[in-house]
């Protein structure tokens, strides 16, 4: 048996499965005290429904991280930085307690091109010191190449103030982007310890409940790790809960399809993708609290639309105002909502009918239409507003900058097979929404807590990026901070790539992903150095994955029911 | 409100001209990963775009490819086009104030008629550029600045006869580099007298001398200009690393330059001191076009009194700036006298080398002078292959400005060599006031219009 947990930031949702069905779902509000409570709330429940069963794993998605960086309750850290030539450092608007910039340089092969100055280092420590900060962020730009400034600076500071925690920049990401490096090493030092409090915590109630089953965490990228390994990288669990979501939509409907994740609350709708069987990654990395990220995530948009959006009359025109002033109308709210329209249009059963035709009869008066009449015009405007939304992000996917010659060439346009609904207004709105964009629409069983599925049925993800420098003689991970030397000759693109399969089945192997998990090759790139006229060495990039996706058994045997 | 800088980066990292070749993926591969260390591409005044490909039309408006388009150019020399067109589309709709294609393939030495490649290029990505923004949003005057360390030949043979388009090149001198052109009295045909600027510097030249040349002539005959838009056809080789090349400007005289300039839109041309130079004097270009702070953009080995210019470069310069004022001031005169020495038509001959193609041309060209517009262009070609192959062309250039008598002149011009092609190929027919492009295959006795 399963369990899936999403404490969202309204509601909290649960679910338990066994072999390809639903035997329990819980919704209930998030609970004010905490998450923990939220978390026991819905998981009692289920443990009581497992009847003492045995449960093979628990996937938990929560907003900790979310809620630590939104009420900025993160703990201080002092960022020293070592940009090397290129932006203005003094431009940089990193929300770290304390910034520092250190004189030295790295190539983008690696190469030292300035070296570090010694009573910098020196200086820098007194002046954190003095500052009484415990946890020192360190990130060189290029350090994902060379990571020996940033270990010269952190053996410094180490030796010199033993009591400091300390993080350098390689360990936590080594994409390309060294502003996103900077913010992304911040912020996974400055949720570290409140996380990991936090995991003992859960520990301690699981432990309480005699309850032994695997704990896992869902992360931003749809994938799943065992709880204790995400205590190094806590800020990929950020936006797990959208993330549930999605998956959640994967595991119910069709296998391989393009779908529109819609998901209508009060305030927003929110939106993802799904382009054949596979969720829409944000092309970066992830924006967190205005600051752009490294952090792998789903690509999702939220549009300041939903069933409690404020209607007005305006120079003859119905209007959807981004805002929300309360509930609906008929559900005693101060202004007529999308909901009262709803309602009149006999599309949901919830609020006072009598009160919902009032506002609906008012706001038509100045446009000539009957309370009928002006519910439809509401609703299809909502909807054409939603299809606008949607039909840009296919855009905005289509222009997404592309570098390769038959990367532009094989984009081709594409629209949704389906549109799934899963938030509280979405079903009502859901078949004049597939109307309008020609397309199905779907509101699959137990779509409520399409969450919780998401994260129960979740895979263990892992992806490696590896970057070769034979000239150099290195070999690079990107995301996990290895730089070693070559420990066998790389003399062509296959054995480029079986060293890395063998790599990702080793390092699989750790998070207890089982050998016969699909491997997955996202790209091989070969450059040739050429200097003179002779090749002097080459160049690849390759990435290898155990991709993110639902448990195969959970699509097996559910094959028959998905809907069609 | 920030500067917004629109930026098209395509690589083409699947394109070469052959494995070794200074023009292969491996070129920008430094610059990217220095572009995407910085994060240039999140900074609020950047905004990326994807390219798209460029029609056959867009190309047919500026050249005339032998045997056709689609021999000349491949996949990767559309979307190079085609992203300078994306940028020039932004910058029409005011998304974006300014625009940078570092895109692969260059382009300025592809002259009108194409036979092959020529200093890695096949067609010509800012005259495509420019000839779309004057038929789709109707912009007139246009300047062109040439930082690439070669003459921008193909862009001199692109605008030669056009006066309201002002070619400015400097360049290492053609004594001493490819492609042996760009002296100081070439200053266009005679309708456009004076509107080609050739600058031929010494070898060696520094930032100083290169700013000197910008501030003190480039700069001025541009505000006499007045132009609706000025491109810069932005190579990198005068990099003091160029291994190409000899001269001695610097990333930060690069970013100067485009501070200074403040160019329209800029294409990337030559570059091919992939590690040494294009990572950083491409960051600079960046920085510089979005108003940003670049002092700290700086090579290694980069130390601001190495470029210094020495006095017997500055008196060269200085001599050769004093003449081409003298040129540009009296240019309306001298363009009278030379079209009155050459009468009714004015005729050259030539011949173009093909270096990475290996083909010879040999061009006859005429012009008709006329009173009320700058005259149509019959151009008659010969390209000789190293496969001992031949093939001769006609073609017809009627330019946007010309007059109805010079119209209808041109047309019937290409109607009498389709009716009689004694000795040619293919006859074609560039006909911007209509925006429509012919070609005619003798052998295949069939037109094909674009
Ligand atoms: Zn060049
Ligand atoms: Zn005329």
């Amino acid at each position: 048996m399963l369990i899936g947990l999403d404490v969202g930031g309204t509601y909290t949702d649960a679910v338990l499965i066994d072999h390809g069905e639903v035997i329990e779902k819980i919704k209930i509000p998030t609970k004010p005290e905490g998450l923990l409570e939220s978390l026991l709330s819905a998981l009692d429940p289920l443990l009581q429904a497992a009847g003492g069963r045995e449960i093979q794993r628990i996937v938990l998605s929560t907003t900790l991280i979310t809620n630590l960086i939104a009420t900025n309750t993160v703990d201080p850290v002092a960022l020293v930085l070592i940009p090397g030539p290129g932006l203005n450092p003094g431009s940089y608007k990193f929300k770290a307690t304390q910034s520092y910039i250190l004189s030295g340089a790295i190539d983008y092969r690696g190469r030292e091109i300035e070296p570090l100055k010694e009573n910098e280092i020196k200086a820098c420590l007194e002046a954190i010191k003095k500052e009484g900060i415990k946890r020192v962020a360190i990130v060189g730009k290029f350090s994902q190449r060379n990571n020996s400034h940033e270990q010269a600076v952190a053996s410094y500071f180490a030796s010199h103030a033993p009591e400091l925690q300390i993080i350098m920049g390689h360990q936590v990401t080594g994409r390309l982007n060294f502003p996103r490096r900077a913010v992304t090493t911040l912020l996974t030092l400055a949720t570290r310890e409140k996380f990991e409090n936090f995991y003992k915590q859960v520990l301690q109630v699981l432990k309480e409940r005699g309850i032994t089953a695997p704990l896992y965490i869902l992360k931003a990228d749809g994938g799943t790790l065992p709880f204790t390994q995400s205590l190094t990288k806590p800020v990929e669990t950020i936006f797990s809960g959208p993330a549930a979501s999605t998956l959640g939509v994967l595991a119910l409907t069709p296998k391989g399809q393009t779908s529109v994740v819609l998901d209508i609350g009060g305030t927003t709708t929110d939106l993802a993708l799904i382009l054949s069987g596979k969720p829409l990654l944000a092309s970066r990395g992830a924006k967190i609290n205005n600051d752009y990220t490294q952090v792998r995530a789903f690509a999702t948009k939220s549009v300041a639309l939903g069933g409690d959006s404020i209607l007005c009359v305006k120079n003859n025109s119905l209007e959807i105002l981004p805002q929300r002033e309360g509930p609906a109308y008929c559900l005693g709210g101060p202004q007529p909502t999308p909901t009262d329209a709803m309602r009149v249009a006999a599309l949901t059963e919830i609020g006072d009918e009598r009160r919902a035709y009032e506002c609906m009869k008012r706001l038509g008066a100045d446009l000539n239409l009957s309370p009928k009449e002006t519910a439809d015009l509401v609703l299809k405007q909502m909807v054409k507003k939603i299809a606008q939304e949607i039909d840009d992000m296919f855009l905005s996917w289509e222009q997404e900058p592309a570098y390769r010659i038959w990367e532009i060439l094989q984009k081709q346009k594409i629209r949704p097979q389906n549109v799934v609904g899963i938030g509280g207004a979405a079903p009502a709105v859901l078949p004049l929404l597939g109307e309008e964009m020609g397309c199905r629409a779907l509101a699959p069983p137990h779509a409520e807590v399409a969450n919780a599925i998401g994260a129960a049925l979740a895979k263990v993800n892992l992806r490696l990026s590896f970057h070769f420098d034979t000239e150099r003689n290195f070999y690079f991970i990107e995301e996990n901070g290895v730089q070693e030397k070559l420990p066998i000759p790389i003399l062509s693109e296959d054995q480029a790539k079986d060293f890395c399969f063998t790599r990702l089945r080793q390092e699989g192997q750790k998070l207890g992903i089982s050998s016969d998990e699909e491997l997955e090759l996202v790209y091989s790139e070969v450059f040739n150095m050429v200097r003179g006229w002779r090749t002097t060495g080459k160049l690849y990039d390759i990435c290898v994955q155990f991709p993110t996706g639902i448990m195969e058994n959970w699509l097996e045997e559910r094959k028959d029911q998905c809907a069609e | 409100m920030p500067n917004k800088t629109g930026l098209v980066f395509f690589p083409a990292f699947d394109w070469a001209i052959t494995p070794t070749h200074p023009e292969r993926e491996e070129r920008l591969l430094y610059t990217r990963d220095q572009l995407f260390e910085e994060g240039i591409m999140d900074l609020p005044e950047v905004v990326e775009y994807k390219p798209r490909l460029a029609t056959y039309k867009d190309i047919a408006r500026v050249h005339f490819c032998v045997p056709d388009i689609k021999a000349q150019v491949t996949e990767a020399h559309l979307i190079a086009a085609g992203g300078a067109l994306v940028l020039a589309d932004a910058l029409m709709k005011k998304e974006i104030d300014n625009g940078f294609a570092l895109v692969r393939p260059p382009g300025h030495h592809s002259m009108r008629v194409v036979h092959g490649n020529r200093g890695f290029c096949n067609i010509h990505n800012e005259a495509i550029m420019i000839e779309y923004l004057r038929k789709h949003y109707g912009l007139k005057k246009i300047a062109i600045v040439d930082t690439d360390v070669h003459h921008g030949d193909g862009t001199q043979d692109v605008y030669w006869h056009d006066p309201d388009v002002l070619f400015i090149s400097f360049h290492q001198d053609g004594r001493t580099l490819y492609p042996g052109s760009g002296f100081a009295d070439e200053l266009g045909g005679p309708t456009a007298f004076g509107t080609t600027i050739n600058i031929p510097l010494l070898p060696h030249t520094t930032d100083e001398g290169i700013h000197y040349v910008l501030d003190n002539l480039v700069l001025p005959i541009l505000e006499d200009f007045q132009p609706d838009l000025i491109v810069n056809s932005a190579g990198q080789d005068n990099h003091y690393t160029d291994p190409l090349a000899n001269m001695r400007f610097t990333a930060h005289g690069y970013a100067l330059l485009n501070e200074k300039l403040k160019p329209d839109l800029a294409v990337l041309e030559g570059g091919y001191a992939i590690e040494t130079a294009l990572p950083y004097v491409n960051t600079g270009i960046i920085l510089a076009m979005a108003g940003l702070d670049y002092s700290c953009v700086r090579e290694p080995d980069y130390r601001p009194e190495n470029f210094k210019e020495s006095p017997e470069h500055m008196d060269y310069i200085k001599d050769l700036i004093a003449y081409l004022h003298e040129v540009w001031k009296n240019r309306e005169a001298l363009a009278e006298q030379r079209q009155r020495r050459t009468g009714g038509y004015y005729e050259r001959r030539r011949t173009v080398y093909y270096d990475t193609d290996n083909i010879r041309e040999q061009q006859e060209e005429k012009v008709k002078l006329c009173a009320k517009c700058p005259g149509y262009q019959v151009i008659r070609s010969r390209g000789l292959y190293p496969t001992r192959t031949e093939r001769t062309v006609l073609a017809v250039a009627l330019p946007w400005q010309a007059c109805s008598e010079c119209q209808e002149e041109a047309r019937s011009v290409y109607q009498e060599y389709i009716n009689n092609p004694r000795g040619l190929d293919f006859v074609y027919l560039q006909d911007k006031p209509r925006d429509t492009y012919l070609q005619y295959s003798v052998s295949g006795r069939s037109e094909m219009q674009l």
